[in-house]
């Protein structure tokens, strides 16, 4: 049914549910604090990290993941450090890694037809390994968001009256930059670089134009990239389709009616 | 003990000081006004104080111990900021706002509707805050910090924004809380008659401290005018 019956489908339907509730879960912080090109520049380092490491010979999902967490930190260290605003910050980080990157793959030898795999994503393909390591590492992201939610929103809401309350302002700003960095660089696998953002912001987005509380936003900003997830693979598998646009289309969908929607009473 | 004890405090931004020197201290029980021109480094102290701005050197303590010190009773500080950065889209109610910022130990449902009550807002913990009008989102704001049973309350030009009512209101509910729970305050004020009527105390600065004394004693055309410049004046308020 649906293609359920291969395990291929089968692995693609628990990384697509798996990215779908987990990237919006922290997609909430990164919308309310105005964060979306900030994941934008991390896909890019991550791509950098993922031709370094087919250079180098190692994993590339993990010089991916450990390559963007770099670059985030990076860039949150020169925004609290200079006056530079941080949309320049940005910028310069996301054109540097892209050019850090193209001029790696120059140097790889032979055509490398996996790149592709990066570039635009395939969750058809991904294998168990792959679907572990995600596993892994995006319960512990989404545990670590559950288990702070409380100084991640103070902060969110009002950095100053988290401070003077004692939140440690910069640790938690490093860790949610840490955070998603780690969920970009794993996510590179389902909708790809150029996608990878999507499902963090989309849903969150949606949900934040018919919500009237943060309780409704979190509840449906995962349950919109639950249905993104279902009906975008699903919707791939009928249409013979792309997943990762396909996926990012569905989120587009469920956001273009969340603009003619009312607000929830 | 003073509730607050600021001593020699200097800030320094970039290459700007903006704070020199400046000592003075609060008492429990007292409101404090700190006054200024423009730019004179009053919200600067203010934040330097709270921890939010580091200092070049100088001393805060709290009821003789320093901010770290503290411990639990660094939940008792209450600030209101002069306006929340806020972004007014976010879909956060005033009931999620006030739980978030209120450790869990002082939070209760029947305490916030009170607190809610004694700033006259009782009507707004599940209205979305962005929908607040200046005024009642400064109540929020305090009823949010009188929760935490506070020892000491910080606020910065508070009624910035608010109709000439709700300014009224604002401080007279201040003034009542004062009198009623003994909190000590230090606020920032551009508003001489409001500092006139409702502070105990003025601290002047202008970059270093200029003044301190009773409003009747201090506030007067010859202090104003060095603090001001030449065109300031006191006006006598009639009610």
């Amino acid at each position: 049914m649906m293609g359920l019956e291969y395990p291929f489908m089968q692995r693609a339907l628990a990384a697509a549910l798996l990215m779908g509730i987990l990237c919006p879960l922290l997609g909430v912080f990164v919308v309310i604090r105005r964060m979306s090109f900030f994941g934008d520049a991390i896909s890019h380092s991550a791509f950098t990290g993922i031709a370094l490491g087919l250079l180098l010979g190692i994993d590339p999902s993990l010089s991916a993941i450990a390559f963007a967490i770099v670059i985030a930190l990076g860039m949150g260290w020169l925004q609290a450090r200079s006056r530079i605003p941080s949309d320049t910050i940005i910028g310069v980080f996301f054109s540097g890694a892209a050019a850090l990157g193209i001029l790696l793959i120059g140097l790889l030898q032979g055509y490398r037809t996996d790149l592709f795999a990066y570039l635009f994503g395939d969750v058809l393909t991904i294998g168990w390994a792959d679907l572990i390591l995600a596993a892994v590492l995006l319960i512990g992201v989404g545990g670590a968001v559950v288990a702070l939610r409380r100084p991640l929103l103070q902060m969110a809401l009002s950095r100053d009256l988290a401070a003077v309350q004692g939140v440690p302002v910069a640790a938690m700003e490093y860790l949610l930059m840490t955070l998603l960095a780690i969920t970009v660089a794993v996510s590179i696998k389902l909708v790809g670089i150029i996608l990878v953002t999507a499902l963090l912001i989309i849903p969150a987005a949606a949900a934040r134009n018919v919500s009237r509380s943060m309780r409704q936003m979190f509840s449906l900003a995962i349950a919109f990239g639950a249905i993104s997830a279902l009906l975008g693979l699903f919707g791939s598998y009928s249409l013979n389709t792309a997943s990762g646009p396909t996926i990012v289309l569905a989120s587009i969908a469920l956001f273009a009616a969340s603009l003619v929607r009312p607000r929830i009473a | 003990m003073s509730a607050l004890s600021v001593a020699n405090v200097t800030v320094v931004l970039g290459e700007s000081t903006i704070v020199e020197d400046v000592s003075m201290e609060v008492e429990s029980g007292e409101i404090v006004a700190l006054i200024g021109p423009n730019g004179a480094g009053k919200t600067t102290l203010l934040k330097a104080i709270l921890g939010l701005i580091p200092f070049k050197s100088g001393h805060v303590t709290f009821f003789d111990k320093r901010l770290g010190q503290l411990g639990p009773d660094r939940a008792r500080l209450g600030y209101v900021p002069q306006r929340l950065e806020l972004d007014r889209t976010i879909p956060v109610t005033v009931e999620e706002l006030v739980t978030v910022n209120t450790p869990r130990r002082f939070y209760s449902h029947a305490g916030l509707r009170r607190a809610l009550a004694e700033v006259d807002a009782e009507s707004l913990a599940t209205r979305m805050v962005g929908q607040l009008s200046g005024g009642e989102l400064q109540r929020v704001l305090l009823a949010m910090n009188l929760l935490r049973d506070p020892l000491l309350l910080f606020l910065d030009e508070p009624a910035t924004g608010i109709d000439i009512e709700g300014e009224r209101r604002f401080y007279d509910i201040l003034e009542h809380l004062r009198a009623k729970r003994g909190i000590a305050v230090l606020m920032v004020s551009h508003d001489i008659s409001v500092v006139y009527r409702f502070a105990s105390r003025v601290v002047c600065i202008n970059r270093r401290l200029m003044c301190q004394g009773k409003p009747g004693e201090i506030l007067n055309d010859d202090t104003l005018e060095r603090l001001y410049g030449h065109a300031a004046a006191v006006y006598e308020h009639h009610d």
